[in-house]
């Protein structure tokens, strides 16, 4: 079990452990963060701030996962030599996030074993670091072609196959680069990072409010994933405290968006990655039925709006029993559709030893969501770290040992169960009160989290003397869990690849803010 | 006034080709019924050739001579197999070009050229489809060829005409069910070689899983018309020989009446329509195999063709 934040920074000699964050020297940094995620408390978080204008140059963060909160490890670089020791050499989560920091604001970590570029492409040129304050944001840049290699294979009868970015079908870009010889999988990369919007950017120096839009629009189908970490950031900053009926309908929508989209993925899975058709055509029908009725409870289909600062959308008694109505017919048809798959031969010999995830590299790499629990990591945020009404409506955190597509399919098939019931449970005693409070104003930085249906989001803000958005930090699940694809692609077959990836359900959009 | 040759042979040919479409247009619109979708209208797949053949051609930069060829040989190999194939009738004269080898070659012919196709433009996907292919044709044939020397053996004649004149004579007759292991393999066989589930996923637009698909992504416009318009028609000349071997009812004979000839087309079109509802029916209940799968769907298939032809052995002496 993971230690809290008093007992770690005891335990491992940091300063000031009440306040949740210890500043160290850069030489140490990697070495600290070890000794806590070998401790127990996984790496969740790793970003850069610009603080050259209070003479601190670059500051690392590094956010480690405590029992009762997160633990922030930092270390100021100076401005004209932002280095450190690289964490991923002993730290495998940290591998991308350092990549990222690199191609954001030009911190190099020393030694990392792979310090290519990552969100950058061949055409940005080199020494563009777009999250230094003193980068404008509608800056022309030149067209440049810089190296930006993939991994190769090379040996008798070994071959490569790209795909994507653009796909026959209509899904996001993406582009993957295949090590084959004859149909097997022998080393698989993915270069993503194609649809660049500039969130973390565009959102500096706007109002929490404003940047409340581009929130909900950092990947389609993940809003309350999103809009609900963020929001808890920025009212923990202000010391905004939502009401008891707020946080018991924030449970509801963020409910409502796992079930949905769980039933899209179990739909997809079978319908598209095996050809099982009926599987599609069922869940696909049912995911509509709830999306009109999200449209018809807060104007949206995809449940924008459904989260506000400071609270959430209301729903109204006979709302009320139009959900349970619904559902009720939901789950009447999910158990049907689900007992035909589960005892088709044909689709569950698709499923099973397909793309199998280890435990240890689940693990290694921070894995998370259904990803991590079909590999029995027992992670789930809405049971480790409480929030909204997480604490009196404790959700069963849903494990599976296999690790393979089939695990993964009936993680998310448990968890459609448990949502059921969250959302049954939350609605006969949902609190009276005001659904929403004015956000108050503040200055200061703060985490907020969310359980959403892909994974952990984990947001870090920080807001202004005025109040407004001087760094914005997210993380959508996809980010960590993409580079598992190097992992449980190899030794699989070409033609089954398809079936791990949509077995993974991840966001191009939130991986590339 | 009696049935000549000529007639039959330009009826017959008439009606499979003007078919074909009808018989896509159907397993498409049942697999949409199956998923309680409304679907396309069955003769949505003729439009659908129109607008290939309007549409502009894309030729491949570093392609060859031989991609452009390719469609030719495709179409021209398929077209003498519709024809051969006994569909409304029996007795014209292109049965006696009918030979079992003939059929077998002609179908493994145009495989081979496709995937020619495939690899011609050096694209991953071709080159990967082309692989496939051919593994999946050196694995179907000993199967298609024992069954159709088994229907050999079991009418006396190496003829497609003559098989299928054998089992119009006395349809369903007892010893028939000694012929039940070779029809089954011969379904096997004929869902393989029309890229049909579970070996291939005809709708599937994942790059990676595609075998058939794969093989003519870089066709375009009237190229893909004839690829397209040439795999209906393979699936309808298997379709119209499979359905005259286990419904061998309605088939008309060069010499009768000049009215069985409407008869034959008519239950031709009838033998097609249930074909078509069995290939989507299978295709929604069946869960595309793993391609490192099919070895045993094959094996599967030989062994059943084998058994087949050990029973009608058995049954001749």
């Amino acid at each position: 079990m993971s230690k809290t934040i008093v007992e770690l920074c005891r335990d491992h000699g940091l300063p000031s452990g009440e306040s949740g964050s210890a500043s160290l020297s850069r030489d140490v940094l990697a070495a600290r963060v070890y000794d806590l995620v070998e401790a127990g408390a996984p790496l969740v978080l790793l970003y850069a701030t610009d603080e050259r204008a209070a003479a601190r140059g670059f500051v690392v963060h590094a956010a480690v996962q405590a029992a009762d909160g997160l633990l922030t490890l930092e270390s100021a670089l100076p401005a004209e030599d932002p280095r450190y020791p690289s964490i991923t050499r002993l730290v495998m989560a940290a591998h991308w996030f350092e990549r990222l920091m690199h191609d954001q604001f030009g911190v190099i970590a020393e030694g990392h074993p792979d310090f290519r570029r990552l969100m950058h492409h061949e055409n940005m040129p080199a020494g563009t670091h777009p999250l230094r304050k003193d980068f404008a944001w509608n800056t022309k840049l030149p067209v440049a072609d810089e190296p930006s290699p993939m991994h190769r294979v090379e040996g008798k009868g070994v071959y490569e196959i790209p795909v994507g970015p653009i796909h026959a079908g209509i899904i996001e870009p993406g582009h993957f680069r295949f090590n084959v010889r004859g149909e097997r999988i022998l080393s698989l990369e993915g270069k993503l990072f194609f649809t660049h919007k500039g969130v973390e950017k565009l959102v500096e120096g706007k109002m929490p409010e404003e940047a409340m839009r581009f929130v909900e629009r950092v990947s389609g189908d993940m809003v309350v994933g999103h809009t609900l970490a963020y929001a808890q950031a920025v009212e923990r900053v202000t010391g905004t405290i939502p009401s008891a009926r707020a946080k018991a309908l924030r449970v509801l929508w963020n409910e409502l968006e796992r079930l949905t989209a769980h039933l899209f993925d179990m739909g997809n899975m079978p319908g598209n990655g095996t050809g099982f058709s009926f599987m599609a055509a069922q869940g696909f029908r049912m995911v509509e039925e709830l999306r009109r009725m999200h449209a018809m409870l807060v104007g949206h289909r995809f449940l924008r709006g459904a989260i506000v600062l400071g609270g959430a959308h209301d729903v109204s008694t006979e709302s009320q029993e139009q959900i349970l109505a619904t559902l009720a017919e939901t789950e009447r048809d999910l158990k049907e559709v689900l007992n035909i798959a589960f005892t088709n031969d044909g689709l569950m010999d698709r499923f099973e030893t397909t793309g199998v995830l280890s435990e240890a590299a689940a693990r290694a790499y921070g894995a998370r969501g259904p990803a991590a629990r079909a590999s029995r990591v027992a992670t789930d945020l809405r049971a480790e770290l409480p929030y909204a009404a997480y604490a009196t409506h404790a959700p069963e955190i849903v494990t599976e040992k296999a690790g393979d597509v089939a695990a993964r399919f009936r993680v998310r098939a448990r968890e459609c169960a448990e949502s059921l019931r969250l959302i049954r449970a939350v609605l006969e005693e949902l609190p009276e009160g005001a659904p929403a409070v004015p956000l108050e104003g503040g200055t200061g930085s703060a985490y907020g989290w969310n359980e959403a249906w892909r994974g952990a989001v984990v947001d870090w803000v920080a807001l202004d003397a005025k109040g407004r958005i001087e760094r914005l930090v997210i993380t959508d699940p996809s980010f960590m869990n993409w580079p598992l694809f190097g992992e449980i692609g190899p030794g699989n077959i070409v033609p089954d690849f398809p079936l791990c990836n949509k077995s993974l359900s991840l966001s191009y959009s939130g991986t590339d803010l | 006034m009696n049935l000549s040759s000529l007639t039959m042979l330009l009826a017959e040919s008439a009606a499979v080709m003007l078919a074909a479409p009808l018989v896509v247009g159907t397993v498409h619109l049942v697999k949409a019924r199956f998923q309680n979708r409304r679907g396309a209208s069955i003769v949505q797949p003729y439009w659908a050739l129109a607008s290939l053949l309007r549409k502009e051609m894309t030729v491949p930069e570093h392609s060859s001579w031989v991609f452009r060829f390719v469609p030719y040989v495709v179409l021209a190999t398929t077209i003498v197999l519709a024809v051969v194939v006994p569909s409304a009738g029996i007795g014209a004269w292109p049965a006696a070009a009918s030979n079992i080898f003939l059929v077998a070659a002609l179908a493994t012919l145009g495989s081979v050229f496709l995937a020619l196709g495939g690899m011609d433009t050096g694209s991953t996907f071709g080159n990967m489809g082309a692989n496939r292919e051919m593994t999946l044709v050196a694995l179907a044939e000993p199967a298609l060829l024992i069954v159709l020397a088994t229907l050999a053996f079991f009418a006396g004649s190496a003829n497609l005409d003559g098989i299928v004149a054998f089992f119009a004579a006395a349809p369903w007759r007892a010893s028939m069910l000694m012929a039940l292991p070779t029809l089954l393999a011969l379904l096997l066989v004929v869902l393989a070689e029309n890229a049909r589930y579970p070996v291939d996923n005809p709708a599937t637009h994942l790059e990676l899983t595609m075998v058939h698909e794969a093989m003519v992504l870089e066709y375009s416009g009237p190229y893909l018309a004839a690829l397209e318009y040439a795999s209906a028609l393979r699936l309808t000349a298997f379709g119209s020989l499979f359905m005259n071997i286990v419904f061998p009812f309605g088939i008309a004979t060069v010499g009768t009446g000049v009215e069985m000839l409407a008869v034959g087309v008519l239950s031709l079109v009838l033998k097609l329509g249930f074909f078509a509802l069995l290939i989507g029916s299978l295709e929604s209940l069946l869960v595309k195999m793993r391609f490192y799968r099919m070895q045993e769907y094959f094996t599967l298939a030989f062994l059943i063709a084998f058994a087949g032809a050990v029973l009608a052995f058995a049954h001749t002496f």
